[in-house]
């Protein structure tokens, strides 16, 4: 079938203003700030509705085009994975579903289309009463459900009960065209009728003895492509108090974060070094700069959140259980200047960012970020700091109530230094395989990173993912090249 | 000897000798089980407590051994049902060509990782002795309602999961991290970090990429109908009080000494609708270590230890609405801040705590609470108990499945088949500080009874339908060829793809899916629309 007919095909599903395959609108989709490599999508469409993106997959079975899901409206895009690594691919561009489906503050929950952005839902969950377990400063223009799609972290760990979290319950179109509706959505009945029975969609798991979402969910779009989703939400506090200790020793941070999360303590709870903290609160190079040499190396941040008449009862009984936690542990606390403000930590915590605070120190930056135990981090922080020449961000989020820890490392460098930006790509993933060898948990292996990590990790793995993806994207039309499903 | 005289040998190569049986001795025992009556006749047999009789019982000590054994059952073309704890029907085999694998020397707690705030364990490992472990560390397990005997890991990869602490412990699917796993073709899988070859950790269970614990299991688990769980890494918890714990007496007279920060509060909400609003406006507080609906004759249950005691609970048992909640705390300081939550939403919901009122529970009730004990007490009245129902989303949807079950329970208790609880038992439990709840209804009947055990089953299937007709959800017991049959269809052809897993990853079919799905039962192929 010529690209001309399945341009054709495309447009009388999604109608002519809604299918591109013009140049300029090309180029956008063509390459990313990663190292995967630059190619141009055949077209981009962007579908209005699940019905429409079922015709697709189903015509792309048919006529053997590939599909790429993208949901966000606008980059920068990172990680390689939504760029075109065979010929025949269409974009699926998602990010003019924005609707808002459903938001039920008494069960706190949303339902969304995969075009809503961080931007859009944050200020209408405020006035709502609600909050959404945010990522650390995410982008307005990233879409919520990709982000939860790919596993992000959030910033509240005692509120991510499980890996999945906040994501809930998935309508999807498999790669075989089938919608399906996995967790209670799956039914029996309509959202309609489910939701006449009580039903608000709130439970992932099922429907009954599989959880499809969860092999939605990490796949780089490659088993389904998600047509809404239902989100947990949290109350919004009605008053909170920004915590900020410093130390030049990881370790004394890192215990004294152990018992705030094995306890339940606090809301929002991560380790930054000088530099990112520097990132997230200053706008120019000199700024950060002149506020990371202020700073000592390791920041940990913590928020006591309370709401309601007894907010402030809340609040008492934290700060004083945790002071005798820093007793035990011989912190001080008064020893602590106030550096940073409550406001501006909070903007960072609570806010989307209007462009991306990575981009601030030197206009480009490479990421590695893994998952380690408890114990590794300082390790893992050591290699990679006796790795890297770059200036070097470093990011630790406790993560599913505190038993595993994202790691994160923001490589910043000057993408027009051309010496600078090829060193930095020769070396990248010579970096991340050594960390890899040494036990770094490459969970979210975007672009080169996959091949690496499933070399690493046991072929039992690889061939179930295989089986998986045979059963629901027999014919690899969704996004083919990511993870270890092309040999 | 049942099985070929070569095949017993090789088996007993594979494990030991001593640890393969095929006598009727121990095939007899091991055919029987807990509510076998009751389902059996709804499979259409006879109400009898037996299963088909297993080939044999084999006793593996080790993952390599349970391999082993598994790849034997695909040379000779002989099914396999597993069981830790091996409690209920779901460990019996479906077939007379199916050996059990009993994984009782399998009994290790292999891990206990305060600084993860993870242990791991195998399948013989019970709640009970896991929970006395880790409370040296401070630390608490979910465990789920079947109680503190059962096995966590069979919980956490193969049966449902809620439990009386779930609003503090949520739900055993939910809190598995690493897993190993022998799979039906005799493949061993690590899922997660603990698959990883340099420096294995049992941390995460989740990737690289999409996480395979969504094939493991949904919402309640495929109950060995696709392979074995050797050893699992579960959540820990803060345990909620002071871990001081002195019990004296005699069963099941216990004393107890109650623990600092403990406090339980019973409060009669009247109606559903009051009781959907408070029991939400308590758990958004995020204060209960549980938080749970139970009629007032299963809260007569719960504080009883004999029929003759629940009968004087009479005074408890007219309450129409019954809000159970224990706060418990590790400090004064948490312990004072959540008494005020719990004074304040009281005062404003016009509600009387009768606990220290009216009536004070023997302290062993606290002990059972905190040892996750309290489903037992559902054998009180009958010596037998079975539970309908188990869908799981909003309150709401819970209360209205509540009410909607009652007829059909009122029918059979009419006919004299079950207890009368007047068609409205039911425990509904919190999870994850209120996100989700769900709620089943507790049904006494006499397992020795002929007539009991085909009415119990008669419910069982006509509540199920009222969950399918009334849009309320799946219940717990939708497995088995059958029930997926019935209901697959108005669920987007969810069996076609739950059969399509089970054909993949058991192409011989030799993990017994009589409870799961069994492949090629429906023969119209593709998907339907």
């Amino acid at each position: 079938m010529s690209n001309n007919s399945i341009i054709s095909n495309l447009i009388n599903i999604c109608g002519e203003k809604n299918v591109s395959n013009d140049a300029s609108v090309l180029e956008a989709y063509s390459s990313d700030m990663s190292y995967v490599e630059a190619k141009a999508p055949l077209c981009v469409a962007w579908p209005s509705n699940a019905k429409k993106i079922e015709e697709i997959v189903k015509l792309a079975n048919k006529l053997y085009f590939s599909i790429i899901p993208i949901s966000s409206s606008a980059g920068p895009r990172l990680h390689g994975d939504t760029i075109p690594q065979k010929d025949n691919c269409v974009v699926l561009d998602l990010s003019r579903m924005k609707k808002l489906l459903k938001l039920d503050k008494k069960n706190r929950v949303m339902m969304i289309e995969p075009g809503v952005t961080f931007g859009d839902i944050i200020p209408t969950l405020e006035k709502k009463g609600l909050k959404l377990n945010i990522p650390l400063h995410p982008r307005a223009s990233k879409s919520v459900l990709a982000s939860t799609l790919e596993r992000e972290p959030v910033t509240i760990p005692r509120h991510m009960w499980d890996s999945s979290d906040p994501l809930l319950c998935t309508e999807v179109i498999f790669g075989t065209g089938d919608l399906f509706r996995t967790g209670t959505a799956g039914g029996p009945g309509t959202i309609k009728q489910q939701e006449k029975a009580g039903i608000a969609q709130l439970n992932p798991m099922g429907p009954t003895q599989f959880s499809p979402y969860r092999v939605i969910q990490g796949a780089q779009g490659s088993m389904g492509v998600v047509t809404w989703a239902t989100i947990k939400l949290e109350m919004k506090p009605t008053i909170q108090k920004v915590y900020h200790l410093q130390s030049d020793d990881l370790q004394e941070l890192l215990d004294f974060h152990h018992d705030l999360i094995k306890y339940r303590l606090c809301d929002e709870l991560l380790i930054l070094n000088n530099l990112n903290l520097a990132c997230l609160l200053k706008q120019t190079p000199q700024e950060i700069n002149n506020l990371a040499k202020e700073l000592k190396k390791w920041n940990l941040i913590y928020v006591l959140a309370g709401r309601g008449k007894l907010a402030n009862d809340k609040l008492e009984y934290l700060m004083g259980d945790i002071a005798d936690i820093m007793e035990e542990q011989g912190l001080d606390p008064s020893k602590e200047k106030e550096i940073i403000n409550d406001t501006n930590i909070l903007r960072v915590l609570r806010q989307p960012d209007t462009d991306s605070w990575r981009m601030r120190l030197k206009g480009g930056h490479q990421d590695i970020f893994f998952l380690s135990n408890f114990e590794r981090i300082p390790e893992f922080v050591s290699i990679m700091e006796s790795q890297n020449s770059y200036d070097l961000g470093v990011y630790i989020q406790a993560l599913n109530l505190g038993t595993s820890h994202h790691c994160e490392f923001n490589i910043y460098y000057n993408p027009n230094n051309a010496e600078e930006s090829k060193h930095l790509k020769e070396n990248f993933l010579k970096t991340c395989t050594k960390l890899m060898d040494a036990g770094a948990f490459f969970n979210r292996p975007y672009g080169p990173w996959a091949k690496e990590a499933y070399e690493r990790h046991s072929a039992s793995t690889q061939s179930a993912l295989k089986k998986v993806k045979k059963i629901f994207d027999p014919n690899n039309v969704l996004n083919p090249g990511v993870l270890c499903f092309d040999d | 000897m049942v099985l070929e005289e070569d095949t017993f040998k090789e088996f007993e190569k594979a494990v030991g000798v001593g640890n393969v049986n095929d006598g009727e001795v121990i095939t007899d025992a091991y055919a029987y089980n807990w509510c076998m009556e009751m389902f059996n006749y709804m499979d259409g047999k006879e109400p009898l407590p037996y299963s088909s009789r297993p080939k044999a019982v084999i006793l593996p000590s080790s993952t390599e051994e349970v391999q082993k054994v598994v790849k034997l059952c695909n040379k000779y073309g002989i099914q396999v049902k597993a069981q830790s704890t091996g409690l209920g029907p779901w460990n019996c085999v479906s077939s007379n060509n199916s050996i059990v694998v009993d994984l009782r020397r399998m009994n290790k707690i292999v891990k206990i990782d305060e600084k993860n705030l993870y242990c791991v364990v195998e399948p013989y490992v019970s709640g009970a002795q896991l929970q006395a472990e880790i409370m040296k560390y401070g630390l608490n397990c979910h465990m789920p309602g079947a109680g503190p005997q059962v096995s966590p890991l069979a919980s956490a990869t193969s049966m449902n999961g809620p439990g009386f602490t779930s609003p503090s412990t949520g739900h055993s699917s939910r809190n598995v991290l690493g897993v190993e796993w022998v799979l039906p073709d005799g493949e061993i899988m690590r899922l997660g970090s603990w698959g990883m070859k340099n420096n294995p950790d049992w941390f995460n269970g989740d990737g690289p990429g999409p996480s395979l614990r969504g094939i493991m299991r949904g919402w309640a688990g495929a109950k060995s109908g696709l392979g074995i769980f050797t050893r699992v890494a579960v959540k820990l918890f803060p345990y909620p009080c002071s871990t001081d714990f002195e019990l004296s007496g005699h069963s099941p007279n216990y004393d107890f000494k109650i623990p600092d920060f403990m406090r339980l509060y019973v409060m009669d909400c009247k109606n559903f609708k009051r009781l959907d609003e408070i029991i939400i406006q308590v758990e958004k507080e995020e204060i209960s270590f549980m938080c749970s609906y139970l009629s007032g004759l299963a809260v007569m249950a719960i504080f009883a230890n004999s029929f003759e005691q629940m009968m004087e609970l009479m005074a408890v048992g007219g309450m129409k609405a019954p809000l159970v909640v224990i706060i418990a705390a590790r400090t004064k300081r948490e312990f004072e801040y959540k008494q005020k939550v719990m004074d304040y939403i009281l005062e404003k919901n016009k509600l009387a705590n009768i606990i220290g009122k009216q009536y004070t529970p023997y302290p062993v009730f606290y002990a059972e609470a905190l040892r996750s004990n309290l489903g037992l007490h559902g054998f009180i009245a009958t010596g037998g108990f079975q539970s309908t129902l188990g869908q799981c989303d909003t309150a709401k949807m819970c209360l209205n499945s509540a009410t909607l079950n009652v007829p059909a329970k009122q029918l059979f208790i009419k006919k004299g088949a079950v207890a009368n609880d007047f068609g409205e038992g039911v425990w509904m439990t919190s999870y994850e500080s209120g996100h989700y709840f769900h709620a089943e209804s507790p049904t006494m009947f006499d397992q020795t009874n002929k007539h009991s055990v085909k009415g119990t089953a008669q419910y069982f299937e006509r509540s199920n339908e009222i969950g399918l007709v009334k849009h309320l959800g799946a219940p717990f017991f939708v497995e088995g060829d059958r029930w997926h049959d019935m209901f697959g269809p108005h669920m987007h052809n969810y069996h076609l793809w739950l059969r399509k897993i089970k054909e993949a990853f058991d192409p011989n079919n030799i993990a017994d899916g009589g409870f799961y799905i069994t492949p090629g039962k429906d023969k119209k192929g593709a998907l339907k629309k």
